[in-house]
Formats: structure tokens, C-alpha cells, sequence
């Protein structure tokens, strides 16, 4: 079914749910999960690490702002989403806000004057906040964070969906789980902690989990059979997290790890999202809780866990560059053997990508992707193959791995033929296997492009 | 590497158009792009230089990379418009160099350059002198000469017999220098069209990409050159 379809069968039952909740029932907040003394204080740093692990800053502060001050736009289907200003200033941010208001964000998508907040704000996820952590995050804002006043824009959105009583009637159909977390029997202390970073600060299923027909997550906790097993954001496939296929199961621990603290490992590289998200959280948390979730990941589906002492470690050492695997022999092999008879597709691999990528496909371990069974190469979504193409990608400098990434991009060395013949050889290379790309999807993705 | 058939044995301004005319035809094959017949010579419009400049580059850069032989000539490969380029551009006004002296003719060329006058300006200053130099000698311009003369006229000009002025006296140099330059650059610079020249000498080009050939001596590398904007040949 097309996203607009989904969409409007969405507003359908939003519509009749939302003006029967609406008329009937008071608006109501989820209590503590916890009941802490009063005289409860978070440990030194224990807020501005929930902050971090939350990735508060991606979204509200804008390109250039001040920290938490707000005004980024956020894309969404229903249209701009404005990220208010959560800086404890009285008049424009969150400074009068109670702790029980600002829970109930984070708790019920609800404002501190009641009105509700648009599911952009993940508190589908944040619902999952132990007491501690919602205190700890409501003591760094109110004192650590400087107030910044800024007022910024009004998320506006179209008919219906500047409706916001009907969130309230999306809450009672999408946000069905119980607050607080729970964790999953029979794991590790490291497995259960990475559980909860991964099922609720993080907020990975926000992206990584499907969404279903209201738009909602199709799985918040690991017991929900689509939990993380991959969505679409914005043009973008955002892989599964679970599944033989997923690089959870494909990769140890100890590579999960190095990939969510450094942007890198010897797979692959985090690019886009994923690497904003590296940029602004994942490399700010501990190496026991990068260990942790990799963990969780690896363990989620019943896989053992061998837990490394370490990784992405400071030592010199090198890192050989990999051959192809069985899947990749005979690609390897084609462009090897460099026949001026090949097809445009792989000529082209070998005049623009070989030198980094290499003719195994493998990359360099740490620096450029391994392009064989690659989830941007052989996505559902072929944009994002052809805007990396087009205009390259970056790598984010991180506390252990320093050295920021850059892929040129290739816009003016290619045609529109070029970069469908190459995308699609790409997509059938080393064991791929996925669809062709036409010419005309890279001129979409072309006319994207600012110049 | 196998040499671009098809050259024409006559030299001149047609040269240029007929080359890109066969070039076009190889082009058809998968591995290569096709490439646009590009304007003649004589039609080309010039950034720099004069309409009898360009007469004369074209005739002189001619001699120093003969056609008719194995591989392009400096007229197949578009030299004279990479030179006019270059002339037109940083490298023609010295832009990043030290001009403010002294200068010393008699100085060892090592000593670096030795001319109050950047590049254009000395092409400027030495094609007419030159010239008229080879009319005192022959009654004619360098351009109307048959090719030995030109070629001893040319010799005379590297042995610094033609008497230039002093801050001339690398005329010869450069314009050696900028044929072979404007032969082998690549193509984005105007010159070696359809990088004839280094199919020719089989060098692959801004690839940059041969790990696995590193070790595979004696083994002739197979594919043509890719340019820096990508085309192939």
C-alpha cells in the first residue's frame, strides 16, 4: 500500500477515534514509574549522559543555534515539524515546566499546557525512561543547560493534522506500552542495559523499526516480533537491526561497538543519519554501554554473546585490506581482469571507485565502505545510493577515531546514464542483488541538489 | 596499446577536424564515450591570441610534434588551444610567480626566469621578431615556409641565432615546453583531444586504481585512459 494511502486510512480512524476520545475523556499523564525521595539527586554528569544517550541535541537546535534553543526543521510526511526550545528559559523554553510536565513529554507526547506534541518527539520511545533518568535529564536542563530565549516558529501543519487533538486519539492506538522498562529475561547485566539504551534513550526503533498503517512504530520492545527490523526515514532505508542478514549478526561485538563509537569499522562507515547520530550521542557514551547494545543486538534473537574486553583500540596495528568473499569472487575476478569489452557499469566502477573500494568490494577496513551487501547499496530506496554517488558522504570525527571522512562526490564526472549503469551494476555486484536504477531516478535525485 | 588508425598523411588545418571525425568513429565501441567532432582550428576562437599568433602556433607547434607519424600530432591533440588557455589564463600573466627581479639574461636558466615579461607577453613580443626574422632570411613568414625551412628556422630560434631581445630568450623554451605540456595534459586543459596522446603511449589516465596490477609484470595493461572529467577513450 503507498505511503498516501497509509496515510489517509491513517486520518481515517484517527478522525473517528480521535472525536469520540476527544469529546469523552480527559487528557491524562502517566505517574512515576518510581516512586525516588524527595531529596533524590542525580550523580554528577548522570543528566547530561541521559541527554546524550537521548540525542536531545540533534533535533532541538538548529543548524548554527545555540544548544537546545530549537528552530530545527523536521521533515516529516504530514509536513515541517519546528523543534522547540527545551532550554530553561521561562518565556520561550521549557524553565516553568514541573518535572511531572516535563515526564509527560517525554511520557505521553503531552506539553506543559496540555496540548500534545507531534510523534517527531519520540516519546514512544522515551516512555521507556527509568524515574532516575527522567530526574536526572529534568536537573540537567533545569540547571546545566543555559537559558537561551528564542522563540521559534510554530509547527504549522496542514489540515487535518494541525488537529492536535487527534495525537491524542493516535496515542490511544500507537502508544499501547506500559512506562518504565522491563527487561528481558535471562540476559546479561550488559545485555539488559543495552536493552534499555536501545529501547528507550536511544530511541533506535524510531527509525530501524517499521512503521505501521497509523505511522506508528510497529515495535518498541524487543519482544514485539518487528521490533528493529528496519524502516524507511525520508528516502532512506534504515537497516534491520535483527535478522541473519543484519550487521548485528554478521559483525562480533566488538565491530558492533566500534561502528555505533567511531562511525567505523572494518565493514563500514555511518553515513547520513546514522552518522549524526554518531557524531552527537553514540560517541559520547561510555565503551560499556557501546558494548552494551551491541550486546543486546547481538543477543536479541537468542545468538551468543562473546563479549570483547575492548575495542577500537589505540594501538598501531594494520589492517589489511580483505579479499572478496565466495559471493564476490567472480566480480572480483571481472574487474581484475579490466577487459576494454566490459559493460559501462563495471568500466565505470573501475575509473571512479576502484582506487578506494577496491575491486573486491571489501574497501579499506576502517576508512572506505565494503560496498558487497551493503543496505545503501542495495536498499529499497535507491536515492540514498545515488546522492552518495552524486555528492558524496561523510564520516564524522570521533573521541577515538579522529580522522573525519570525506567521499568526493562524482556529479560532475558522471551523466545521469552513467550513474543509473553504475548504481545498477553496483547493485548486482559481488553476490548483490537488487533492482536496476533508471536514469531518470538519478535525475530526481540531481535536481535535489542545491549548486 | 594499440596506435588510433586512421590519421590523414597531410598535415594542416584540416587535420585537426578529420581527426576528431575518426576519433568519433572508434568511439562506438562500449568502452568509450563519443566525442563531438570539436571546431577546426581555424574556426577555433582564441582567448589570447592574435589571428596571426594563432597562425603561427598552430604552424610551429606542428613541427615540433610532427602528424603523420605513429601517434597524434601536436595538431590532432589540440595543442595550440591549450597553449592559447594557458596563455590566457594564471600561468600566460605569471600570476604566482616572482617578476620583480633582477633579471639576468646571462643568468643560468636553473637560476629560474630571467624575463621582466610573463609568458604571453613574451609570445607576444617574439612571434612578430621572429617572423621577421625568417623574412630577412627566406622573404617570407615563418607560416608560408616549407616544412625544412620552418624546421631550420626553428632550430636557429632554440640556438639563439634569430637575435631576440634579451627578456625574449626563453621564447623557445616555453613554447617547446607548453606543445609538450598542451600534448600531455589533460584534456579539460584543451589539449590532448580525446587523450589521443595517451592512448598512444598507453598511459591510463586519472584512474589511479591498479592494485592488482602490481605485480603482474610483463602483462600489458588493457583498458584506455579515463580523463579527470571522467571521459573514456
Amino acid at each position: 500500500m503507498s505511503k498516501s494511502l497509509r496515510i489517509i486510512a491513517a486520518l481515517a480512524a484517527v478522525g473517528v477515534v480521535g472525536g469520540l476520545a476527544f469529546a469523552f475523556v480527559p487528557v491524562q499523564t502517566t505517574a512515576p514509574v518510581a516512586q525516588l525521595p524527595d531529596d533524590w539527586k542525580p550523580a554528577e554528569g548522570q543528566g547530561k549522559y541521559v541527554m546524550y544517550a537521548s540525542d536531545c541535541l540533534a533535533c532541538h537546535t538548529a543548524d548554527g543555534g545555540e544548544p537546545f534553543a530549537g528552530g530545527r526543521a523536521i521533515a516529516s510526511p504530514m509536513g515541517t515539524i519546528w523543534a522547540t526550545n527545551i532550554t530553561p528559559d521561562p518565556e520561550t523554553g521549557i524553565g516553568n515546566w514541573t518535572l511531572d510536565q516535563f515526564r509527560a513529554a517525554l511520557y505521553d507526547g503531552i506539553r506543559a499546557d496540555g496540548a500534545h506534541l507531534y510523534p517527531a518527539m519520540p516519546y514512544e520511545n522515551y516512555r521507556k525512561l527509568t524515574e532516575e533518568d527522567v530526574r536526572a535529564l529534568y536537573d540537567y536542563f533545569m540547571h546545566e543547560v543555559p537559558a537561551v530565549q528564542n522563540k521559534v516558529e510554530e509547527t504549522k501543519l496542514s489540515f487535518p493534522f494541525n488537529m492536535r487533538f487527534g495525537i491524542r486519539a493516535w496515542n490511544w492506538l500507537a502508544l499501547t506500552h506500559d512506562a518504565g522498562f522491563t527487561p528481558a529475561d535471562g540476559k546479561t547485566e550488559a545485555e539488559q542495559r543495552g536493552q534499555y539504551l536501545v529501547e528507550g534513550p536511544a530511541h533506535c526503533a524510531a527509525c530501524h523499526s517499521p512503521r505501521d498503517m497509523l505511522m506508528a512504530q510497529d515495535g518498541v520492545s524487543v519482544a514485539d516480533a518487528n521490533f528493529l527490523t528496519g524502516g524507511v526515514v525520508d528516502g532512506w532505508n534504515a537497516p534491520a537491526l535483527r535478522g541473519p542478514d543484519s550487521a548485528p549478526q554478521k559483525w562480533d561485538v566488538a565491530e558492533m561497538a566500534a561502528y555505533l563509537a567511531t562511525g567505523r569499522n572494518i565493514h563500514s562507515t555511518a553515513n547520513g543519519e546514522m552518522g549524526l547520530v554518531v557524531e552527537h550521542s553514540l560517541q559520547h557514551l561510555t565503551d560499556q554501554d557501546n558494548l552494551a547494545i551491541a550486546a543486546f543486538l547481538k543477543g536479541a534473537d537468542g545468538a551468543p554473546v562473546e563479549m570483547p574486553e575492548n575495542f577500537a583500540t589505540l594501538e598501531t596495528r594494520a589492517l589489511p585490506a580483505l579479499d572478496a568473499d565466495d559471493a564476490g569472487k567472480e566480480t572480483e575476478k571481472m574487474l581484475t581482469e579490466a577487459a576494454p569489452d566490459m559493460a559501462l557499469g563495471p568500466r565505470l566502477y573501475l575509473d571512479n571507485c576502484a582506487a578506494c573500494h577496491f575491486v573486491s568490494g571489501k574497501g579499506a577496513p576502517e576508512i572506505f565502505p565494503e560496498l558487497a551487501a551493503n543496505h545503501i547499496v542495495t536498499g529499497s530506496e535507491v536515492s540514498p545510493l545515488i546522492s552518495v554517488i552524486l555528492n558524496g558522504a561523510e564520516v564524522p570525527s570521533t573521541a577515538k577515531r579522529p580522522m573525519h571522512l570525506v567521499m568526493q562526490g562524482y556529479a560532475d564526472r558522471m551523466n545521469d546514464e552513467e550513474v543509473a549503469e553504475l548504481s545498477s551494476f553496483l547493485r548486482k555486484a559481488w553476490g548483490n542483488d537488487a533492482s536496476a536504477v533508471t536514469a531518470a531516478e538519478v535525475a530526481a535525485v540531481r535536481a535535489k541538489q542545491p549548486h | 596499446m594499440t596506435d588510433l588508425p586512421g590519421y590523414p598523411s597531410r598535415r594542416g588545418f584540416l587535420k585537426g577536424s578529420a581527426a576528431g571525425v575518426a576519433l568519433a568513429g572508434l568511439a562506438v565501441s562500449a568502452k568509450a564515450q563519443p566525442v563531438e567532432p570539436p571546431a577546426p582550428l581555424e574556426e577555433y576562437e582564441c582567448a589570447y591570441f592574435t589571428p596571426e599568433e594563432w597562425a603561427f602556433v598552430i604552424a610551429a607547434t606542428a613541427r615540433l610534434i610532427p602528424s603523420g607519424g605513429e601517434g597524434p600530432g601536436a595538431i590532432e591533440a589540440r595543442v595550440p588551444v591549450f597553449i592559447d588557455g594557458q596563455l590566457a589564463s594564471d600561468y600566460g600573466r605569471a600570476d604566482d610567480w616572482y617578476m620583480v627581479g633582477p633579471h639576468d639574461p646571462a643568468a643560468d636558466p636553473l637560476l629560474g626566469w630571467q624575463s621582466p615579461l610573463n609568458p604571453a607577453q613574451i609570445y607576444r613580443q617574439a612571434i612578430p621578431a621572429f617572423n621577421a626574422w625568417c623574412e630577412g632570411q627566406h622573404g617570407k613568414a615563418f607560416t608560408a615556409l616549407d616544412d625544412a625551412q620552418k624546421d631550420a628556422a626553428l632550430a636557429a630560434l632554440d640556438n639563439d641565432e634569430v637575435g631576440l631581445q634579451p627578456e625574449l630568450r626563453d621564447f623557445f623554451t616555453i613554447l617547446l615546453a607548453n606543445t609538450k605540456e598542451g600534448y600531455f595534459a589533460d584534456p579539460m586543459y584543451g589539449g590532448n583531444h580525446g587523450m589521443q596522446s595517451w592512448s598512444y603511449i598507453g598511459f591510463p589516465g586519472a584512474r589511479a586504481s591498479y592494485r592488482e596490477w602490481a605485480t603482474r609484470y610483463n602483462v600489458r595493461y588493457p583498458l584506455g585512459p579515463v580523463s579527470i572529467k571522467g571521459e573514456r577513450a
